[in-house]
């Protein structure tokens, strides 16, 4: 089976999950002035300014179209099916992307990999800028989802949401919160208080999430002063970062951050003490530990503090979404609600397999090991294997596999 | 409000009676110079108002205010009304991320509370000088408006803006953009923000759309239709016709295109700004040597 026929299969099996599910699609809010887009299987290419007048209308056009995959306009529009300038923006939603690309994860992308397009040399993790064998720089590139992964985007959504929650008073009925179907979450956030932010205010949200910007000073952060545990927003937060940062901070990162001999003898001698000393005022004044040692401690307590969103799309006010319960196409698996309270408990690898029934056989090329509800798959190279619809599903999505041909 | 006594009658027929004036010159430069105006003299007199009085006045804006439980802080103001009146504000102080924030409220004195209906006061009146006026002034009046924008281009004509050579000069790139066009040139690949950036600040500083196209052919995911339209659209050829121009400093640091300031950084808020200002420091120190030889 060839690479055409691979995608013919997969759309196939999408056009069957969009005839037996299409009850599962849900409306956006404010459907009639959203725009929908979809991304189209045999031509590659995006199907943009759609307008649907009721929900029947969109689950239709899912049915008949089958798209790889489907958004929409986190923006409200008078008329979305007009050209960009014609549209009439009247709002849109405040929208949160946590994205395994954009985290630095403890696995390291190891299982990612790229081919050179010039020369065809290879390699794990994210692409280099210059291929180290011949000096070009067009790569394919095939990014796997594993758990460290999943469970880093994870961590930072629940970050997030903690943000949204006790600095921006929002209530959790007031955030959607869903898995993307690939490696990442998304965060929305409705209703009129944040419906009119302009750019430039969405800019400033990203960057209290991100903490660009941030000076410390502001945050209480003086000679042998500075902010505590108790406090709100940022104040807390560094207060936060710090505590833990010294918690598990080891001589080697103590030096590498340049701190001298002196200073991190200090720290590293008074643990117990700088520990205890959260209970009152801080260590803040801890012996030979001067202002500016504290002030590349705080740095780093701002990194292990900040969200990391995708700072474009949060800023974008016409950017397109992937619609819920609908297929990725790069996975097979559907972006899926996620319980806010209930958060830590979703499984991503389990709860957004869309296909539950059938098996279907394959030739695998080569993939690592990997987990699909409670199967674990793999590693498998060149190999024949019979595997359940949504994992087979998985492979041939990731371009690992091509469908066994019948006798 | 309690400034000294003046005559109330004049005083209060005296502001629809200015607005409707600067109205009239349909001048946009000069509308925003008298809302200026306005608004400070507003944040003067509203910084010396007690707390009930400046609720009043907040409230009738709408604001989700209230007296701050905090001994620092005199109220406590929801984020988006701060937002919506702190984001054209420069100071580092103003930033979101350098306020605390509790239950989707920022702190603020008495002082910065006044500051930011200033603001609002501002917008409030640059949109009721666009409202249109049916009628005509009489002779007596639309005589002294003519007097008073005379007397402002006069004015204004001292701050003409400079204007940009006709070559690119490439030493005068402000740091994030030399960056950006290196990368190009390298062939390397730059994020949208990145490649938005560098293609409306090289439009804006004279590049034509050619010359700009040119200078992403050595990209390896180069399209030249695409790169075209995107350029010509940039430049103001097509679609809405809206020329672009390259987005705020703060903007590129947000999105990761800021490699950190230099001198003149730190003096400029706008890349183009940084050009402008980096071209004059160039033609000065060039010029020296002869006004010393003379």
């Amino acid at each position: 089976m060839n690479k055409i026929e691979t995608k013919a299969f997969i759309q196939e099996k999408f056009a069957e999950y969009y005839r037996l599910n299409s009850s599962s699609i849900d409306p956006p809010s404010s459907l009639v002035n959203r725009e929908f887009a979809f991304l189209l299987f045999k031509e590659r290419m995006m199907l943009r300014h759609k307008g649907v007048k009721n929900v029947e209308d969109l689950r239709t056009l899912l049915k008949t179209v089958v798209p790889s995959d489907v958004y929409y306009s986190s923006a409200h529009y008078e008329k979305p099916e007009e050209e960009m300038e014609a549209k009439g923006w009247l709002g849109a939603d405040l929208v949160f992307d946590i994205d395994a690309d954009h985290i630095s994860t403890p696995c390291g992308k190891k299982h990612d990999t790229w081919i050179c397009n010039n020369c065809g040399a290879t390699g794990r993790g994210t692409p280099p800028e210059l291929c180290p064998t011949c000096k070009m720089q067009k790569f394919d590139d095939k990014s796997w989802l594993c758990e460290i992964c999943l469970e880093s985007a994870k961590r930072e959504t629940m970050k997030l949401i903690d943000v949204l929650t006790r600095d921006f008073s929002l209530l959790p009925q007031e955030m959607t919160v869903a898995f993307s179907g690939h490696r990442g979450y998304h965060v929305h956030v409705e209703g009129e208080v944040v419906q009119t932010l302009d750019q430039m205010a969405r800019k400033e949200i990203v960057d209290y999430m991100v903490g660009i910007g941030l000076e410390p000073i502001f945050h209480g952060l003086e000679e042998s002063r500075g902010p505590n545990l108790a406090e709100a927003g940022w104040r807390g937060r560094i207060a936060k970062g710090t505590y833990e940062f010294l918690l598990n901070a080891t001589t080697e990162q103590l030096e590498e951050m340049g701190l001298k001999k002196s200073v991190v003898n200090s720290l590293m001698n008074q643990r117990d003490k700088i520990l205890e000393s959260w209970e009152s005022r801080g260590p803040w004044r801890t012996k030979s530990v001067g202002s500016e040692s504290w002030k590349k401690i705080v740095q780093k307590a701002i990194e292990n503090q900040s969200v990391k969103i995708d700072t474009v799309v949060t800023t974008d006010i016409h950017r397109l979404i992937r619609l819920t319960n609908t297929l990725h196409g790069k996975t097979g698996l559907k972006k899926t609600y996620v319980p806010v309270s209930d958060i830590e408990r979703f499984d991503p690898l389990k709860d957004a397999i869309a296909f539950k029934e059938d098996k279907i056989s394959l030739v695998v090329f080569e993939i690592p090991e990997f987990r699909l509800g409670d199967e674990r798959y793999g590693p498998y190279k060149n190999m024949e294997v019979e595997l359940p619809t949504a994992a087979a599903l998985f492979l041939l999505c990731k371009g690992a596999a091509q469908v066994k041909e019948e006798h | 409000m309690s400034e000294q006594p003046r005559n109330d009658e004049i005083e209060i027929l005296s502001f629809p009676i200015a607005v409707m004036m600067v109205s009239t010159t349909k001048d946009v430069f000069l509308k925003r110079r008298y809302a200026l105006a306005e608004a400070k003299r507003a944040y003067n007199l509203l910084k010396q108002e007690n707390k009930d009085k400046i609720t009043q006045i907040a409230n009738t804006f709408n604001w989700k205010i209230k007296p701050a439980k905090s001994e620092t802080a005199d109220f406590a103001l929801h984020f988006t009304d701060f937002l919506r009146n702190t984001t054209g504000f420069h100071e580092t102080k103003w930033k979101l991320v350098n306020r605390t924030m509790l239950n989707g409220e920022i702190l603020l004195t008495r002082d910065e509370t006044a500051r930011l209906l200033a603001e609002e006061v501002r917008e409030h009146i640059e949109r009721k000088l666009d409202t249109k006026i049916g009628l005509e002034l009489p002779q007596g009046i639309a005589n002294r408006v003519e007097l008073l924008q005379q007397l402002f281009w006069s004015r204004k004509g001292k701050m003409r803006l400079e204007e940009m050579p006709k070559e690119i000069v490439l030493d005068a790139f402000p740091p994030c953009i030399r960056q950006l066009y290196n990368t190009i040139l390298s062939g390397r690949h730059i994020s949208h923000v990145g490649r938005f950036a560098l293609t409306t600040f090289l439009i804006n500083s004279g590049m034509t759309v050619d010359n700009v196209v040119d200078l992403f052919r050595s990209l390896s995911d180069f399209n030249e239709r695409m790169t075209r339209y995107q350029a010509e659209h940039i430049a103001g050829g097509r679609g809405s016709r809206t020329k672009y121009i390259p987005p705020k400093c703060d903007t590129l640091r947000t999105h990761g295109v800021c490699p950190g300031m230099d001198g003149i950084c730190r003096r400029i808020r706008h890349p183009l700004a940084y050009y402008r200002r980096k071209l004059r420091i160039m033609q000065t120190t060039t010029e020296t040597p002869t006004a010393q030889r003379a």
